[in-house]
């Protein structure tokens, strides 16, 4: 159960780093938010 | 920097970057924890810990135990490798007995990946390699996965500030509750790593093993390097053996396991079981904190310009020179274990296990841990 809120929370934080990038209108500012997006995408999966 | 503007096309290019980065890396991050392959000598029986223990069942800490019973009375004897995986040397030790061993009296049980979950993941920031490579005679390679000391976080999180350990109540580090050699004598319905540990203690209990190795590295600036650490119950064994290997010109320390320092195999497998317990060391830089440029190369030839300075102004615990090889590392624990089985029966001549076909000390530093590899193909 814990994993599973564990796993929502970092989902949530997806979530609004992928809105951020989207508004956001330096590219740069972007490519930072690309860097975040990987580990979150490989801790929601339970990858590492 | 170039002022670029973004907009939506940007971040839509860039999540495809990121979405191809993550995939390429979670495919090399899952492809550690596909179990490495071993091809064990005729008559040896591969069985699951969980056999002994089913609380552990299915879960990513249930690890293969190999058993050749010679059919002639005698002792058991269990080689356990990987409780560590960051320590290559303990992990290659037992798959060569499990490649070569041919058992003539008693019985030995090999395991090979204690901590199966360990072997799955690298530790953060140790910038380790993920495999360590060995050539075979007939030019083919075989690789093993250099992992963590810890079990795999994704299996068994989170850690607590405190690690109590149960049986004593001892405090450690709230990392330890991952470290399966702070884990022992193991908790029945604990978290992962405590189960495994109790499954390990119901494998001694039921098979009655009378000798157990529990082998691993240490940094060339840890203490307890190059050395034996007995219970009392092995106590009188290990002299001897440490003796005959001086005598042969391999220097072993020989450390009595602490009383007060509990959930290691060496006091919890005496104090609870009657077996008689011996944990090995040897010297590995890949894992020491002096250490530079960490990669494949260390941890197989233990090549290091730090080391060597180290080494110079005498702060290291092992004779160090400009490298301290895998097969030199590997040649210590076999050729400590086979004295060990050498001498088995002078303390109990109806415990005695008789095993040939493992190099000894000095076969395996002259012909190296691949030549006693099975190749793959066959």
């Amino acid at each position: 159960m814990m994993t599973l809120i564990y796993r929502a929370i970092a989902l949530f934080i997806l979530f609004f780093v992928l809105r951020c990038m989207f508004r956001e209108k330096d590219f740069w500012k972007q490519v930072t938010a690309t860097m975040v997006i990987i580990p979150l995408v490989l801790r929601i999966l339970m990858i590492k | 920097m170039i002022s670029i503007k973004g907009n939506r096309t940007t971040a839509a290019f860039l999540l495809a970057c990121a979405l191809l980065l993550a995939a390429f890396t979670g495919r090399n991050f899952l492809e550690m924890r596909k179990p490495d392959i071993v091809v064990p000598a005729p008559g040896f029986d591969g069985h699951m810990l969980s056999e002994w223990f089913p609380n552990i069942v299915g879960t990513p800490v249930d690890t293969p135990v190999f058993i050749q019973d010679s059919g002639v009375p005698g002792g058991s004897v269990l080689i356990m490798g990987g409780t560590h995986p960051n320590e290559p040397a303990a992990t290659m030790t037992a798959v060569v007995f499990l490649e070569r061993a041919t058992v003539n009296r008693g019985k030995l049980f090999v395991i090979p990946f204690a901590n199966m979950s360990a072997f799955g993941h690298n530790s953060p920031q140790e910038a380790s390699p993920q495999r360590i490579h060995f050539t075979l005679p007939d030019g083919s390679v075989r690789s093993f996965r250099y992992g963590s000391r810890a079990t795999n976080p994704v299996h068994q999180w989170p850690n607590p500030d405190i690690y109590i350990h149960e049986a004593s109540g001892q405090q450690l580090s709230g990392s330890e509750m991952a470290n399966l050699n702070r884990a022992h004598p193991g908790v029945e319905d604990g978290p992962l790593t405590q189960r495994l540990a109790r499954g390990l203690l119901e494998l001694l209990l039921k098979e009655e093993i009378d000798l157990a190795f529990d082998l691993h590295e240490a940094s060339p600036e840890y203490p307890v390097v190059n050395a034996i650490v007995a219970h009392e119950n092995s106590m009188m064994l290990a002299a001897m053996v440490t003796m005959d290997l001086e005598f042969e010109g391999i220097m072993m320390r020989l450390e009595p396991s602490p009383r007060n320092l509990r959930g290691l195999t060496h006091r919890e497998w005496g104090d609870s079981t009657g077996t008689m317990p011996i944990l090995m060391e040897t010297g590995n830089p890949s894992q020491g904190r002096l250490r530079g440029k960490t990669d494949e190369r260390l941890a197989l030839t233990g090549e290091d310009k730090f080391y060597a300075k180290a080494s110079e102004l005498g702060n290291l615990f092992i004779p160090y020179e400009k490298d301290q090889p895998m097969d030199l590392r590997v040649a210590r624990h076999t050729g400590s274990i086979l004295k060990f089985l050498a001498t088995l029966d002078l303390v109990d001549p109806e415990i005695g296990v008789e095993v040939e076909g493992v190099p000894g000390y000095q076969e395996m530093l002259e012909m190296g841990v691949g030549a006693f590899l099975t190749p793959l193909e066959l």
